[in-house]
């Protein structure tokens, strides 16, 4: 039995491990990619501060890390089910049964997708697999993509394809339907990217030249947005234009483009070709809880997290005895405010596995996470402090009543 | 042509046979499964689950606070010598 298992190697179950073993607990991480790191893998772009942010390298110092505090990881290894029976958790991969008292479940996020005519030929894929191809795989997803879904991930990802000399046809919205919900809307878009302005990295206006602050805010949001688009790092943004259906014989041989008026309807006769090779749907992201799911920890649907949300506490505890969440399963945000999580949700865990004295670095360490929040400046819902406050009062709600027996 | 796009690749399930479906039976995400079989195939619903969710016409104050849809092991596949207890 071990004093502790983690499952996801990404920066929040990362963090937790190296905590955990300070404090000289055996952990063991589990996670069903090939390396260690998780969504952080992807990442790489500049700070405010001019230094680049390289997820590759980030994921290899914590893996570094944890290695070297004698965590044992576990990588290509899927976990298909978890139990609790008397006290005590039992998690099942393939080929082994592994049991714990304490179980941080790290899961992270998964990409939600929108469905667009010919979305199912070869080329087809979400932005975020573009991403693992072209950062860590180190292979082009095509020459030349288009990029349905405009938002804080696929801009981001767009910059990265571009670094890697990728061409990016242009960006435009997915064709209005039942299953689009907002991210159709050219109004609704416009206003999620004018809110992320103000953060923008440098990367955004320096590569952008007088985009984001002045001329492109100006463009986007005073006048009507142009039919032929606002270039950013030479990738025309369509906020006036919807992809009505993906091409092409035995694989992507283009889209076809319309436009839109400001409420997102098709105007007839506006149809056009655009030639790529790969196409990239960006649907963004929602909180994977499909582990913790299966444990019967209560669940809330907060949009402003990104979805289904399992009860937790600041200290990254569930109602459920041993059970602990820590990253983007509890809400979409940056891989800092994950790995700070992380740290908290470590801490945590070696309390209750019978250290003492820790509520003073408890405290602390959700400080820092409420503090790397403040000073995000991607934000990938404009009201992720709303979503927190609700999960707070969720809780408050839950042990009031068990309080009082 | 939005109508014939594959919503569920597993089970080959349509966006026209969904909704026609949602509509007929005014029916929960979970009916609608069944009825169609859209997440049901061997990827468990992992791509189109929040798609057969939007579709469904019961949009009740219960979504706030359970999952409409419900996980069950194995939530990832496995090979069937090992859930049979590893004879070959």
């Amino acid at each position: 039995m071990n004093n502790v298992i983690i499952i996801g190697a990404g920066p929040a179950g990362m963090s937790a491990a190296i905590a955990c073993a300070q404090k000289g607990l055996d952990v063991v991480v589990i996670d069903e990619y090939l390396k260690a790191g998780g969504r952080l893998l992807g990442q790489l772009y500049e700070q405010p501060d001019g230094s680049w942010w390289n997820g590759i390298e980030e994921s290899a110092r914590l893996h570094q890390q944890a290695l070297d505090l004698g965590v044992q990881i576990q990588l290509n290894t899927p976990v298909n089910n978890i139990e609790h029976h008397d006290g005590q958790w039992t998690i099942y991969t393939e080929h082994e049964t592994l049991s714990t008292n304490h179980l941080l479940l790290a899961t992270g996020a998964a990409e939600s997708p929108i469905p667009v005519p010919g979305w199912t030929l070869p080329g087809v894929m979400s932005v975020g697999a573009a991403q693992v191809m072209t950062n860590v795989h180190r292979v082009k997803p095509g020459e030349r993509g288009v990029i349905i879904g405009v938002n804080v991930l696929s801009s981001a990802i767009a910059m990265e394809l571009k670094l890697a000399g990728i061409d990016v046809a242009c960006m435009a919205l997915p064709k209005m339907s039942q299953l689009t919900d907002q991210q159709a809307h050219p109004k609704h878009v416009l206003d999620s990217l004018l809110h992320v302005s103000h953060m923008a990295p440098s990367q955004f206006v320096k590569l952008g030249s007088k985009l984001m602050k002045n001329d492109f805010m100006k463009k986007l949001g005073v006048t009507f947005y142009p039919k032929r688009g606002v270039n950013m790092w030479d990738i025309p943004i369509q906020l006036r234009k919807a992809v009505i259906e993906i091409y092409g014989e035995k694989q992507v041989e283009g889209v076809t483009v319309a436009t839109i008026d400001s409420n997102g309807e098709i105007v007839a006769g506006t149809e056009e070709n655009v030639e790529a090779d790969f196409v990239c749907i960006a649907g963004g992201l929602y909180p994977l809880a499909e582990l913790a799911a299966l444990t019967g920890c209560p669940f809330y649907l907060i949009e402003e997290l990104g979805g289904y949300i399992p009860l937790h506490n600041e200290r990254m505890e569930t109602p459920l005895d041993g059970l602990y969440v820590a990253g983007n399963i509890t809400g979409i945000e940056g891989a800092k405010v994950a790995a700070a999580q992380g740290t908290t949700a470590g801490l945590t865990i070696a309390k209750q596995a019978g250290f003492e004295g820790l509520d003073g670095e408890i405290e602390e360490a959700i400080q820092v996470v409420e503090e790397t929040r403040d000073q995000s400046y991607i934000q990938f819902h404009p009201e992720v402090n709303k979503g927190r406050e609700m999960v707070k009062e969720k809780w408050e709600e839950y042990v009031l009543p068990l309080r009082s027996i | 042509m939005t109508e014939d796009m594959i919503i569920c690749r597993c089970e080959e399930v349509t966006y026209k046979e969904l909704a026609e479906t949602a509509n007929k039976y005014n029916c929960s995400a979970r009916e609608l499964k069944l009825r169609t079989r859209a997440g049901m195939g061997y990827c468990g619903g992992r791509t189109c689950r929040n798609m057969v969710d939007k579709l469904a016409a019961d949009l009740t104050d219960e979504r706030q606070t359970q999952i409409t849809l419900k996980y069950q092991p194995p939530i990832r596949p496995i090979h069937f010598g090992d859930l049979g207890g590893g004879q070959s």
